[in-house]
């Protein structure tokens, strides 16, 4: 990204093959639309090209790719729906698309659709925080980075987070 | 036995956030606590039905956009940069995505236009003698027309006569004649009035401004006394002050007149 920074524009292409599934992956958990998401990546990517002067170089390329990932979902965030009050299977594979789920058994599938159903219930930031540890996959401290708080704050956030997620999907589940 | 331990470890030890001595550390207090091992085992639960989830992979066309997005935004840098040589590069551009047919059709279609307009102005110089000739033609109607209706015996068609002067541009000697005929002559008050107007507006005409004057001491009515007045003041006609001295020479003129007169005479000198 320095290199970004620094006049080289085609070094982009090769940050953009290293990073939009990751990318992608955010955009398509907070959002559950796989056009919206594409549409946000890309404005991502365009967002990092026009402000690569803001690029810092002190932390990593792939906070700064998340806080700038995070402004892009809350600049749209007032038209996003908010909470999916039901999520039939169908509606739900289809949105995954691309015939990830054909090979599940049924029961699975209606399994994954109400987690679905219930990370749709959750708070924004107990939502985000899941997403970024779990989907994500990112440490605790990338995570504190990204949302400038301390570590001990995402550790209770996780922690909050996945009991929330607990009760509601025992709820579904009944 | 009540569990003490920070519950935040559970959710820690499921994501795998533990150094190797805290693990072994909350593994054994596990196998001691029922509370805490209930509870990892729910979490564990959701956490790992979270892993199952299928991420969605990008559509190929993801990168395509990309890739084009970064060359429009080289080349806007470039415009930047220098804004003559792309302002060159657009008008070549123009070119290439112009066939050729196409602008040879628009330059033939421009020349054609070019040579039916220099035509049609040609027959348009023609033209126009003809139009200036049925102009006079109408002109001359017109008076002829005046003239007739000054003759006429109804009142109202002689207003109608005067008031067809407004559309006679040039003052034919003849028209103004007739006009002042009909100012000092015509027995009714309103023609008069409406014929004074007429000659007012065609006071630039030196010979009519004369008439004007004479006319002064010929009028009885103090109406058009009094517009007379009043036209001589708005045309500054100095001259009218010695016809006015004579009117008020008269016995038997109205006194408003009389005071009206006085007054125009002195804004006159």
């Amino acid at each position: 990204m320095l290199k970004v920074k620094a006049g080289d524009l085609d070094k982009m292409g090769l940050l953009f093959e290293r990073h939009h599934r990751q990318l992608f992956g955010f955009l398509f958990h907070m959002t559950h639309d796989r056009e919206l998401s594409e549409d946000l990546a890309q404005n991502v990517f365009y967002r990092m090209l026009k402000y690569r002067h803001t690029f810092s170089g002190e932390g990593e390329f792939k906070t700064w790719m998340y806080h700038l990932a995070r402004n892009v979902v809350n600049d749209h965030g007032r038209s996003l729906k908010r909470n999916i009050r039901h999520l039939d299977i169908e509606d739900f594979a289809e949105r995954i698309g691309g015939g990830a789920m054909a090979d599940m058994p049924l029961h699975k599938k209606q399994e994954l659709a109400s987690l679905q159903q219930a990370m749709s219930k959750l708070n924004e930031e107990s939502r985000e925080v899941l997403i970024l540890s779990k989907f994500q996959e990112l440490r605790y401290h990338e995570i504190a980075r990204i949302l400038d708080i301390t570590e001990g704050a995402v550790k209770v956030r996780v922690h909050r987070a996945v009991n929330q997620l607990k009760n509601i999907f025992a709820n579904i589940g009944d | 036995m009540k569990c003490d331990q920070d519950k935040e470890q559970i959710t820690r030890y499921i994501n795998n956030e533990m150094t190797e001595a805290e693990r072994s550390n909350f593994e054994l207090h596990l196998a001691a606590c029922t509370e805490c091992s209930e509870e990892l085992e729910a979490g564990q639960q959701v956490w790992n039905l979270m892993g199952e989830m299928p991420a969605p992979k990008p559509s190929a066309d993801m990168t395509i956009r990309f890739q084009s997005m970064l060359d429009e935004y080289k080349g806007s840098l470039v415009e930047k940069k220098n804004p003559f040589a792309n302002l060159w590069e657009h008008l070549k551009q123009l070119w290439v995505l112009q066939p050729r047919m196409q602008l040879a059709y628009s330059i033939v279609l421009i020349v054609v236009g070019l040579g039916f307009g220099y035509l049609m102005n040609r027959q348009g110089v023609e033209g126009n003698k003809e139009i200036a000739a049925l102009s006079s033609q109408v002109h001359e109607m017109k008076e002829m027309m005046m003239l007739s209706l000054l003759e006429n015996p109804s009142a109202s068609e002689r207003i109608k006569g005067v008031s067809f002067t407004s559309e006679i541009k040039s003052t034919n000697k003849e028209v103004v004649d007739a006009l002042f005929s009909t100012l000092n002559n015509d027995p009714n008050v309103n023609v008069r009035l409406v014929t004074l107007e007429a000659l007012t507006n065609l006071a630039s005409d030196p010979a009519v401004r004369e008439g004007l004057v004479q006319s002064i001491i010929q009028q009885d009515s103090p109406l058009v006394q009094s517009a007379l007045a009043d036209a001589m003041l708005k045309l500054q006609e100095k001259r009218s002050v010695r016809s006015f001295r004579k009117l008020l020479e008269q016995k038997g003129l109205d006194t408003t007149i009389r005071t009206k007169i006085e007054k125009t005479i002195n804004r006159l000198i």
